[in-house]
């Protein structure tokens, strides 16, 4: 008799997060940082944008937790307020990457054959391009702002995510449990709703996560260049480059903001890699640490180059 | 184990070369001993001209590298804004101001080998006279005939006294060009000066060399290499690095870098870089002059100064210390914010007033943020909205082609010019500012024949400019100037309009 | 190989296309009217018009893209929108800083990731083994431009070791300097790069670790790094050169971010600037030239990645 499919049960998931120490860290800081953003929209310690140009470069003090910058500005407050842009770009473009992704990988397996194809080779050619190419594509036509950011790692990552789900779409449709249900009369959308959908969510949620990582990386650049938030939108990138100028009479204020952009990037990444072993231990790679040998890594005869559901790291796109 | 090892090797090799390449870096900083006649100096400058064509093309950046060095006029000026005799080796004024007579030196040649004439001369300044798109022409308009009565001098009758004739001659108005050169004006440049213009690298860098036939007293050195560099901690950068020999406008933020420097100097200079932030006077809410007033007294300047590193001094009015007509002006409209407020309110603009503030991206973003600050702080809302020079000149400085007003509320520029006290009594000025008494004493300060009696009309016109606050005068800038041991002659002040490069000397 | 070969070009070619049309389509059909924003808001209409008609932008759209396509086959991009200079002399010349940074960039990586994801690999049940995988995980998510930035305070500011920034006038003339202008930013993407490139090794390596000749080996006597080493390094690298192909991308975006930074007059910083300027033309000819340069590393790493690869070879070739 055949097992069912495995069923992924959200608690242990959850579960087994927690109970690893990075996983752990890594939930505390993402709920931190969601805390931060809800509270900065309210109160800030003082206001970020309020100039004291007597009060320049204060070193860390009760008044200035992280003291001031160039023109006064408390720069504690300045983080906090950019914590909720953060949030917004990740979400935001978590959600594009998505939509774009299912799209197109709905697009690519689920429709007749030569539109599979020629979705296949577009996504494939699509994969190669850089992020930052995208959004300087579009800031070029547009202008620089958030909006731009959003969109151009949003689809960017989309087509990643396109790509994997596609190759998990197929892999689960020719499960055999899949066949049986569609044997048994079970329309297409059952089938996707009951069997397909949850099969492929883990994978899904790993490279969520990937992808709202890329997109606090690629805001951060793109802010630096200056195509990213605006001059009235407290942004960590934006404050990298306001702090660049005076590198070399200030360099170590820019320790503030930049610990908070690798903090909230390594915390996703590691949430996704939780996710990525809880869900499937056949994708791990370190020992379980209770000896014995691993099962070796199923290997199929020509890897697909850089297949990012293997990859155990994101694009870098800052 | 090899990977072990492997790695301890080239991080090992990574590191010297990294050591051993940063050893052997630049050398020792600028020698003593006796200047070198054929040396080259590299000059790091910010702004650089769309085009060299003196006649047609404005814009400071030509004549800062331009004038004095590859053009000259009958006279020029030193760095206290004095006049000197140059291509005129003396010049008289008749009693009544009528009448300028300029005896010209002998032996000038042009850099083709052709020697000045006084028909050079005077068709020079019939050009700038007659043709209304030749830069300097406005100045030019109480001349109303231009003649040389001999081979060695040239005079110039006016219609009408004119005191500020003299020192515009020292400018563009009063170039001598070859009237046979046939040479392209915007890429080339054929003048009397002590150099050659050797080349130019649009972007990059402009390059003069000594002029071996000039007839005056040769420059001390062989090449002059003018470095353009926008961004000012790249600036300071190539100062340190040792590609610039001579950095003007040094950023005061970041001039603690250079402080401690070895082999560099820090020399301070007064300019007549006036920060201006213009209300266009011709709008709603602008027509009220209290709501002017009130702006202006919202304003720390002392507060500005500090946000761009210290190097700027409070400015009252429009006429900075170096210009005639200059006093003090900084208590009209002083720092008060609670009497802004009352103003304002009295205006009937207690909280409600939404105003932009426009301004070129080459200046620093902290001016709009602390002008933010300090506005919000009397109930104003302030936008800033930094664009590009070009964006900025469409919206804010040019006249729209209908006759409309033009289309902003607030905006800054440097004004950098000397003796442009002209622009407040001109009512087609960007600004909009229009005053029948400062057209009057303006007029009269250009009539009176006395230089004594003209200061006097322009401080008065200056106080009632300042009263009326059609601008608020934000600072005027102290300039630093960075130099290498062993670089001499290099001007230090009013850098950004001109630079005279005759006595620069340098060692090795 | 022929039939891959003939594949892999057609999926180039295709890649080429796709992205010359869809930059096309960015650049020319959503900024509005170009010739209107050039002549400015006191341009008159028929100032516009000239505009339009010098520039080409009154014919049908398809035309358009077909002789900009005409012109990339030639190799030219162009003229800038704001000064006229031709585009491709501009690009050749930018490439001379972007080529060479991106190349040591690679080599840095290369360098800091392999030998320490395998070194990783072998200790990979030890703290050391996981004390280097954490330290990578963290470098990973460091963003390109703070890690620049800490290296410019650290090295730059207070040893005052290395350049700060800029690159000398003379460029390549003297090479020396030139390097040595090169060396922060090349570590600054290579480090970056490297964490990725380390996690790709060391789950490589620990998978080549249970294959059974690398555990047969062991099991004759050799130590577990000689076996690794010897029997499982070039299935290793041959995962990372297949891994390559992706990571140029991050170099490219390394390097324009990396350029602005240190002040490199690069191709990077001329398309942030151009961008800024929305020199539309300027900025097609970059991305297309920076896109034809990841597809084109991409092409060769796949190529040589089959070519290296026993398992992929068909018979007999």
């Amino acid at each position: 008799m055949r097992r069912p499919a495995p069923r992924l049960r959200r608690v242990s998931v959850v579960g087994v997060l927690l109970r690893t120490p990075r996983g752990a860290a890594a939930a505390t800081w993402l709920a931190l940082l969601l805390v931060a953003a809800a509270v900065s929209r309210a109160w800030t310690p003082l206001d970020p944008f309020t100039t004291d140009p007597y009060s320049a470069w204060l070193p860390p003090s009760a008044a200035h937790l992280l003291g001031t910058d160039s023109v006064g500005r408390d720069i504690a407050s300045y983080l906090l307020a950019a914590s909720a842009t953060t949030v917004v770009v990740a979400v935001c473009a978590g959600l594009v990457a998505v939509v774009v992704g299912l799209g197109l990988a709905a697009l690519g397996s689920l429709t007749a054959r030569w539109v599979r194809d020629g979705v296949a080779v577009l996504i494939d050619v699509l994969v190669a391009f850089p992020t930052i190419l995208v959004a300087m594509a579009l800031a070029a036509a547009f202008g620089g702002s958030l909006t731009v950011v959003v969109v151009a790692t949003g689809v960017g990552y989309g087509v990643t995510i396109a790509r994997v789900s596609r190759s998990e779409i197929r892999r689960v449709v020719r499960e055999d449990y899949v066949t049986a249900a569609r044997a048994s009369g079970a329309g297409t959308a059952a089938v996707l709703r009951r069997h397909v959908l949850p099969n492929i969510a883990p994978v899904f949620v790993v490279q969520l996560s990937l992808a709202m990582a890329t997109s606090i990386l690629a805001e951060a650049g793109l802010s630096f260049l200056g195509y990213g938030a605006s001059a009235e939108t407290a942004s960590w990138g934006r404050l990298l480059s306001d702090l660049q100028k005076f590198l070399g009479v200030h360099p170590w204020t820019v320790l503030g903001p930049g610990l908070a952009i690798t903090l909230t990037v390594l915390a996703l990444n590691l949430l996704g890699d939780a996710v990525r072993d809880a869900a499937d231990p056949r994708l791990r790679t370190r020992s379980p640490g209770r000896g014995g040998t691993l099962p070796p890594e199923p290997r199929a005869p020509g890897p697909s180059p850089a297949d990012p559901a293997r990859s155990p790291a994101p694009e870098v796109t800052s | 184990m090899r990977p072990a090892r492997l790695l301890a090797t080239v991080t090992a090799v990574v590191a010297t070369a990294a050591l051993v390449a940063g050893c052997t870096s630049g050398g020792a900083p600028g020698g003593s001993g006796s200047p070198d006649p054929d040396a080259t100096v590299t000059v790091g400058l910010v702004l650089e001209p769309s085009d060299l064509d003196i006649r047609h093309t404005d814009g400071i950046a030509l004549d800062q590298v331009l004038i004095d060095n590859v053009y000259q006029g009958l006279v020029g000026r030193t760095q206290d804004n004095e006049i000197v005799d140059v291509l005129a080796s003396e010049h008289t004024v008749s009693d009544d101001g009528l009448t300028y007579a300029f005896t010209l030196q002998d032996g000038v040649t042009f850099h083709d080998g052709a020697a000045m004439t006084a028909a050079d001369v005077v068709w020079s300044l019939q050009q700038v006279q007659s043709d209304e798109t030749v830069a300097g022409h406005a100045d030019l308009s109480a001349v109303s005939s231009i003649s040389a009565p001999s081979d060695d001098t040239v005079v110039l009758t006016l219609s009408r006294p004119d005191s500020a004739l003299l020192f515009a001659l020292s400018g563009r108005a009063g170039l001598v060009l070859e009237q046979a050169a046939t040479n392209d004006l915007s890429t080339t440049a054929v003048g009397t000066g002590p150099f050659e213009l050797a080349s130019w690298t649009q972007g990059d860098n402009l390059q003069l060399t000594r002029a071996d036939d000039y007839w005056g007293t040769p420059a001390g050195v062989g090449t002059v290499v003018f470095r353009y560099v926008t961004d000012s901690s790249a600036a300071i950068n190539a100062t340190l690095s040792g590609d610039l020999d001579v950095q003007t406008a040094v950023d005061a933020t970041l001039s603690s870098q250079l402080e401690g420097a070895e082999g560099i100097s820090l020399e301070t200079g007064k300019t007549t870089d006036k920060y201006t932030l213009a209300f266009n006077n011709a709008v709603a809410p602008f027509t009220d002059v209290r709501v002017r007033q009130a702006l202006r007294m919202a304003i720390d300047n002392d507060a500005l100064i500090a946000a761009v590193g210290g190097s700027a001094v409070d400015q009252g009015g429009p006429v900075p210390e170096l210009d005639p007509g200059y006093t003090d002006l900084t208590s009209v409209d002083a720092y008060d914010p609670d009497a802004a407020k009352a103003l304002l309110a009295e205006a009937g603009h207690a909280d409600d007033l939404d105003l932009t503030l426009e301004y070129a991206n080459f200046y620093p973003a902290a001016i709009g943020d602390v002008l933010t600050t300090q506005l919000a702080a009397v109930g104003v809302t302030l936008t800033v909205d930094q664009v590009d020079f070009t964006t900025w000149l469409d919206d804010v400085y040019t006249a729209p082609a209908d006759g409309s007003p033009r289309d902003f509320q607030l905006s800054m520029v440097n004004h950098a010019e000397t003796h442009d006290f002209g622009n407040w009594a001109d009512p087609s000025y960007y600004w909009g500012y229009d005053s029948a008494p400062v057209q009057q004493l303006y007029a009269e300060s250009l009539a009176a024949t006395d230089p004594a009696v003209a200061d006097q009309k322009l401080a008065a016109a200056a106080e009632i400019v300042s009263e009326d606050a059609p601008a608020e005068w934000l600072y005027t800038a102290t300039t630093l100037t960075a130099v290498r041991d062993g670089v001499t002659g290099f001007p230090t002040s009013s850098t950004s309009t001109r630079l005279d490069l005759s006595e620069l000397a340098a060692t090795e | 190989m022929t039939r891959f070969l003939l594949g892999r070009l057609a999926l180039f070619a295709v890649g080429l296309v796709v992205a010359s049309v869809l930059i096309f389509a960015t650049l020319r059909l959503l900024p509005g009217d170009v010739a209107q924003s050039l002549a400015g808001t006191n341009g008159s209409p028929a100032q516009v018009d000239a505009i339009r008609a010098s520039l080409g932008l009154d014919r049908p759209v398809v035309v358009q893209y077909l002789d900009w396509l005409r012109g990339l086959v030639q190799l030219d991009l162009g003229r800038s929108l704001v000064t006229g200079t031709p585009v491709a002399e501009e690009v050749g010349e930018k490439l001379t800083v972007t080529l060479p940074l991106a190349g040591l960039s690679l080599v840095v990586g290369l360098l800091v990731g392999v030998p320490l994801g395998v070194v990783s690999a072998l200790r990979h049940r030890r703290a050391s083994g996981a004390l280097l995988g954490v330290a990578a995980q963290v470098l990973a998510a460091v963003p390109v431009v703070w890690a620049g930035m800490l290296l410019i305070a650290l090295f730059g500011v207070t040893l005052r070791l290395l350049p700060t920034q800029g690159f000398p006038v003379d460029g390549w003339d003297e090479p020396g300097r030139a390097l040595r202008s090169l060396v922060l930013p090349a570590l600054t993407i290579g480090l970056v790069e490297g964490a990725v490139l380390f996690r790709f090794t060391r789950s490589a390596a620990i998978g080549a670790l249970d294959e059974d000749y690398v555990r047969a080996a062991a099991a004759k006597g050799q130590t577990t790094t000689r076996a690794l080493v010897r029997h499982g390094l070039p299935n290793v690298l041959l995962s990372v050169v297949s891994v390559l192909g992706l990571q140029v991308a991050g170099l490219v975006v390394g390097a324009v971010v990396v350029e602005q930074l240190f002040a490199l007059p690069g191709l990077g910083r001329m398309l942030v600037s151009d961008v800024g300027r929305r020199d539309l033309t300027k900025v097609q000819g970059e991305l297309m030239t920076l896109t034809a340069l990841v597809l084109t590393v991409g092409l060769l790493v796949d190529v040589v990645h089959r070519r290296l690869d026993p398992r992929l070879r068909e018979g007999g070739e």
